[in-house]
């Protein structure tokens, strides 16, 4: 028989005390390996960084024809070639990434309302469950879709003959295009976002949005005036989780955008949506055989410093402008 | 216990395993990623003549694959362009024979062009199939290509452009597959890809000089655009069993029957006589 208070007094193997130190050390271990890449990165892509100066930032001249005379350099032997202007790159991801964003953010909050006050309880079990899916498929089932659906349209359909020939002689307006990597990416975030402003818009209070109405005010007017309002810390996170996910698109992009390094020049009215371009993550993508050439590999990974830091920066300001919107927080 | 009992039985395991896979190697190589889909094909013929002898191929690119010869971190390496000055250390050795076919669409009625026409096209000098008669096409030129690192690109540049810069309206893609498709798609496209392509539909080839770019004129050499697939070993101590393999492939009539099957072209091999009746 067993003595009750000498059990007790036995401390279990997994005592509070050691799962503390034990998972401490795991939360440490993953803080570690992160700082040690974000490390790792920047060092390998600094000397880009040192070669070029602000002007790594800004513009001038053909970035794939930097790209190879890079690659060349380090392949013949001769003097390395660090020369890079990455504005073609950057603007390139300012306009896919924004432009999806702003489509998906909009979207994703009109159906997330749908989803969660004014659709059938029968759709509401149909619609849950397809968001979610809908947010794991993997970006390269989304960049076949573009290469064998929308890119072909987009070049036989919707491009005319008159706008080919006006920049023939600079791009090709083949339907590779600015306009397929928004498209496709907004599909793409769409569902993450849906899926995070649903949560936060279902963890409103109930009796909130019964005290708004009965007071007469409509539904669609309390649900907007209440219900978005209170899970705005959650529409900020989801935002910015999409967001991320977008900036860090590689694989879908590559196959879509054209992967031509050209800035899209607002200025040019409509072609601007038709012309090719290629943001940052891509770039590393397309030109992972050039990692044997040394000036090229430290570019790639200035490259990923500047998406690293991006989106840190990205995390940082999601986190800023909840601070404020906490006071409507439903939870 | 338990775990007394599960030593022992991986021990025993491991008795019964090693005699069986004792003396058998693996070649571990990089390289061309054109090339890989040949390679695993005669890896897979020679594994069946010799059992003991398995490989590792990474398709890290011609280039990178190069490196890794030099560094010693593969055996040897795969490779679509002929040697430079920065390969010292290294041998090339020829495989076999590929052919760089132009494509457009189907429904272009183009079947010849220059070298000329094809370099004007591909620097942006002519951008309208107006500019070449023989399209029977009055739209703009879609021409698609590879990009600047890949071994196919560097051989196209040297061969086709003789080093001029490709003009900025090419649209580069990450695959000669994914080149093959935007010409299948579009029927004003024109772009580059390995012979092996050729068997994709909806799109065809197009004769340069009044070559056709078909095995009989690669192996003659008389195509311009024909290309060796090379093997690339370390020159101080080559691995002799990969010398074996680089003599088979090069010599055997097994292995010229999966090269052809595979889409490219045997340059060395004997062919198999047929019986007359």
């Amino acid at each position: 028989m067993h003595d009750p208070l000498l059990f007790e007094q036995r401390p279990h193997w997994w005592s509070d005390r050691r799962a503390e130190l034990s998972l401490g050390a795991v939360v440490a271990a993953t803080l570690a390996g992160v700082v040690a890449m974000l490390v790792f990165v920047v060092v390998q892509g600094w000397p880009s960084f040192a070669h070029n100066g602000l002007a790594w930032f800004g513009s001038g001249g053909s970035v794939d024809q930097q790209i190879k005379a890079m690659f060349l350099s380090g392949e013949t032997g001769g003097h390395y070639v660090y020369t890079f202007h990455a504005w073609a790159l950057i603007w390139s991801t300012i306009l896919i990434v924004g432009g999806a964003a702003a489509l998906s953010f909009v979207s994703s909050l009109f159906v997330a309302v749908f989803v969660v006050e004014f659709a059938p309880d029968w759709m509401k079990q149909i619609l849950h469950p397809v968001v979610r899916l809908l947010a794991s498929v993997p970006s390269v089932i989304y960049g076949l879709l573009g290469v064998l659906v929308l890119v072909p349209f987009i070049g036989n359909h919707v491009i005319n003959q008159a706008d080919k020939a006006s920049v023939s002689h600079i791009i090709s307006l083949s339907g590779y295009s600015l306009i397929a990597g928004v498209l496709i990416l907004t599909v793409m975030i769409a569902p993450l976002m849906i899926s995070i402003f649903a949560d936060g818009l279902r963890s409103v209070p109930r009796h909130w949005l019964e005290a708004s109405q009965a007071l007469g005010i409509n539904r669609w007017r309390t649900f907007w005036k209440v219900g978005v309002r209170a899970a705005r810390p959650a529409i900020v996170a989801g935002t910015v989780l999409a967001m991320a996910r977008a900036l860090g698109e590689a694989v879908m992009l590559a196959m879509v955008s054209g992967s031509v390094g050209f800035a899209p020049n607002p200025f040019d009215g409509l072609i601007f949506l038709y012309e090719p371009s290629r943001p940052l993550a891509p770039t590393i993508i397309q030109n992972i055989e050039g990692l044997s050439s040394p000036p090229l590999k430290h570019t790639l990974f200035a490259i990923a410093s500047v998406l690293l830091v991006s989106a840190m920066l990205l995390s940082l300001a999601g986190w800023a402008a909840k601070q404020p919107l906490k006071r409507y927080a439903a939870a | 216990m338990r775990w007394k009992r599960l030593g022992l039985a991986t021990a025993l395991g491991l008795l019964f395993v090693a005699p069986a896979s004792a003396g058998a190697k693996t070649l571990i190589g990089s390289g061309s990623s054109v090339a890989q889909p040949y390679l695993q094909a005669l890896f897979a013929g020679y594994h069946r003549v010799k059992p003991g002898i398995s490989f590792l191929y990474t398709a890290d690119g011609g280039n990178a694959g190069v490196k890794d010869v030099q560094a010693g971190r593969s055996q040897f390496a795969a490779q679509t362009r002929p040697p430079l000055p920065s390969d010292g250390g290294t041998t090339y050795v020829k495989l076999f024979l590929d052919g760089l076919c132009i494509y457009v669409n189907q429904q272009n009625h183009l079947a010849n062009m220059s070298l000329g026409e094809l370099a004007d096209i591909f620097t942006g000098v002519r951008t309208s199939w107006t500019q070449v008669p023989s399209s029977a096409l009055n739209t703009t030129i879609d021409a698609v290509g590879r990009d600047s690192t890949a071994g196919t690109f560097t051989f196209f540049t040297a061969a086709v452009l003789n080093g001029q810069t490709q003009g900025s309206n090419v649209n580069t893609l990450a695959s000669d597959g994914l080149v093959a498709n935007a010409i299948r798609q579009d029927p004003n496209s024109i772009g580059y890809a390995g012979l092996a392509r050729s068997k994709t539909p909806g799109i065809k080839r197009v004769s340069l000089g009044g070559v056709a770019c078909a095995p009989q004129f690669i192996k003659s050499l008389k195509y311009p655009l024909s290309r060796f697939i090379w093997l690339v070993l370390p020159t101080a101590s080559p691995d002799p069993d990969v010398q074996k393999f680089a003599d088979w492939i090069r010599r055997s009539v097994p292995a010229g029957e999966i090269i052809t099957k595979g889409g490219a072209v045997p340059a060395f091999n004997k062919t198999r006589k047929h019986r007359k009746h």
